[in-house]
């Protein structure tokens, strides 16, 4: 693996055309050096899923260039982005998207096969990452006899078996308990410090913020300053500061989505005083 | 890609049977016709295969003897006798008629046989007599079992009386029988006792049968002589030209129901799957790669299909015989080289639809399982 710095700059991605034009991503530039574990949130229709898919070479962006240790991988043919996607990032997915037919061996075998290694050499490197993982007695076993930690770190093992310098996580934690959520996080904590890998990870968990170097919030395709961004304590909304309904409170500033959040907040702290 | 296809086949046992069971039931359906029509020509043939002649002759431009009728005068046997490398003759008598027994109607190619004929004469006998005398018969024993007769009783053969005095083994198809009576019983009968219809030669050990016809057709003039071997082929071109049509139509529908069958199995296979190809083609899985998935789990299935299919057929040929019914059916290469083909088609063209499926699939749904 070389290390490898990864850089959008002044990327839109619109979707449509004419009146039914929908602009996903506005002019956003990001670079995410090795060993930095990069946390983005924001709302559902942020962009967030958008972003992550033009950072791993899935998608194309409208404008805008998108660099890896340089050279520019947004405008390559669609026939070379396989290669780039196999060898240079891996893909950590919230559903996990293992092959439901073949074992958890195989399936992180199969990655390393389809970037040219021998079978034999693929298998043997599979099952040293699985038994890294703790997963040595699960080698064998379909992915329906998996528990949901235990998917997770196999789809962990497949996106490391080709040594990528940069690992794309779209919502890792989301169908895991706290414990394995706790677990994986650490995982990915470690993949970046103790192998210099870039971890870029798309979620709404707050736990993941513990890990992550770089916290950006990603609100109608653009960044906006995670400083100014606030918890509303009724709905638990992340929410920009500077366009929330503010209420001061027994000498305490609160900050809501709405103006709703706010009336339900003074009902029931009315109703605890009584 | 092969263990993918593998595992992806077999992941689901009950599609997997769907498919193969439709495959073979369809290949099997062409086969069991081809070897239908093999076992039809193979019997069809099988007088003059069993024949013990080297040559037969026949009325000039008369080739073969199903649905053919040829007529020549008698003489022609001395003259033949006279040539040499000619060992020894028989002259027969040829006629489609019935063998009856009561409501019991058969359909039978009838021979009249000379006394103590070395050639033509019934090759394999279950009972009785091989040689027919005045006013006996040798029919089929397969035609005797069915119309309940045994040796010593009686069938009807152009309206007359004919004792059986011979049960003869392999002279009936599926709709025909042979029969043997005395050539002067059929003289008799039928008139014309000057009148043979073929003549059936043995050539002299030393002598080339293909030469020896070409000098009996020299000498002889007005007459076709050709090889037992190009008569017997003459005469398998005669059903060919016949059932052709018929085959390449049951072929032709075997292959669309084979091809529906085996196309909507592995569309369906794929369509299930079309999230995992997407994740493949996300984690950087060529088209290529996914398109030989798809084509080899094709591919597998029809060779599964292909082997049931054949084994199938060929149980089937097995309990027909042991059925006793008079129907052959013959499995041969050439068929199971075409059943092969069109299975290879099959799997080719089932995996069309799937193929412009994945192609289209667009890697970034990967996410959020979109």
């Amino acid at each position: 693996m070389g290390f490898s710095t990864l850089q959008a700059t002044h990327i839109t991605k619109q979707y449509g055309f004419g009146p039914t034009e929908v602009t996903a991503i506005q002019d956003l530039s990001i670079k995410v050096d090795p060993g930095e574990v990069v946390l983005i949130m924001g709302p559902s229709g942020s962009g967030k899923t958008t972003l992550l898919s033009m950072l791993g070479g899935l998608l194309k962006p409208s404008t805008g260039e998108i660099r890896l240790n340089g050279d520019v991988i947004s405008v390559l043919a669609e026939n070379r982005l396989p290669d780039i996607r196999l060898r240079k990032f891996g893909f950590i997915f919230q559903d996990f998207n293992l092959l439901s037919a073949l074992s958890a061996l195989e399936n992180v075998a199969l990655v390393a096969e389809l970037s040219g290694l021998n079978r034999n050499i693929a298998r043997k490197k599979a099952e040293s990452l699985l038994i890294n993982m703790g997963l040595e007695a699960r080698l064998t076993f379909l992915p329906e006899k998996l528990s949901g930690g235990e998917k997770q770190r196999v789809a962990i093992a497949r996106a490391l078996v080709n040594d990528p310098a940069i690992i794309l996580a779209d919502e890792p934690t989301a169908n895991l308990d706290s414990k394995v959520g706790h677990e994986i996080m650490h995982l990915l904590r470690a993949m970046a410090k103790e192998q210099n890998r870039s971890v870029i990870i798309v979620s709404h968990d707050q736990r993941i913020k513990d890990i992550a170097d770089r916290v950006l919030w990603l609100e109608d395709g653009e960044f906006k300053e995670m400083v100014t961004m606030v918890l509303d304590p009724v709905c638990g909304m992340m929410i920009d500061r500077e366009k929330s309904v503010n209420l001061d409170w027994m000498g305490k500033t609160y900050y809501f989505c709405a103006s709703g959040c706010r009336d339900e907040f003074i009902q029931n702290q009315e109703k605890d005083i009584h | 890609m092969i263990m993918l296809s593998v595992h992806n086949l077999f992941q689901n046992k009950i599609r997997l049977s769907i498919s193969i069971g439709g495959v073979a039931l369809a290949l099997s359906l062409i086969l069991s016709l081809n070897a239908i029509f093999a076992g039809v020509e193979e019997k069809i043939t099988a007088y003059i295969n069993n024949s013990g002649a080297d040559i037969f002759i026949a009325q000039s431009g008369v080739e073969n003897m199903h649905m053919a009728s040829s007529s020549l005068p008698a003489i022609v046997e001395d003259e033949v006798k006279t040539i040499s490398g000619v060992e020894f003759v028989t002259a027969i008598n040829y006629v489609p008629n019935m063998v009856v027994v009561g409501d019991e109607r058969n359909l039978a190619y009838i021979i009249g046989l000379p006394p103590d004929s070395k050639l033509g004469g019934p090759w394999k006998i279950f009972k009785g007599a091989s040689q027919p005398k005045a006013g006996e018969a040798i029919i089929d024993r397969y035609v005797a079992e069915k119309s309940g007769v045994g040796i010593g009783d009686e069938v009807e053969i152009f309206g007359r009386q004919f004792v059986v005095a011979g049960l003869s083994e392999e002279t009936a198809s599926l709709v025909n029988s042979f029969a043997f009576i005395s050539r002067s019983d059929f003289s008799t009968v039928r008139g014309g006792a000057n009148t043979i219809n073929f003549l059936l030669v043995k050539a002299r050990p030393e002598e080339n049968p293909e030469r020896l016809a070409e000098t009996i057709e020299a000498q002889l003039g007005n007459v076709t002589a050709r090889t037992t071997a190009a008569f017997s082929m003459l005469e398998k071109k005669v059903v060919k030209d016949m059932s052709t049509d018929v085959i390449n139509l049951m072929n032709l529908i075997g292959f669309l129901i084979g091809l529906a069958v085996m196309a909507l199995t592995v569309y369906t296979a794929t369509l299930s799957r079309r999230s995992e190809y997407g994740v493949l083609k996300a984690l950087g899985a060529r088209n290529s790669y996914l398109y030989t998935t798809v084509i080899a789990q094709a591919l597998i299935s029809v060779v599964i299909g292909v082997a049931v299919g054949t084994i199938f057929t060929w149980l089937v040929s097995k309990i027909i015989l042991g059925l006793g019914l008079n129907l052959t059916m013959n499995i041969t290469a050439i068929s199971l080289a075409k059943v092969g083909s069109l299975a290879l088609l099959i799997g080719c063209f089932s995996a069309v639809l799937p193929i412009r499926q994945i192609s289209k699939l667009d890697p970034a749904t990967v996410f959020r399982g979109r």
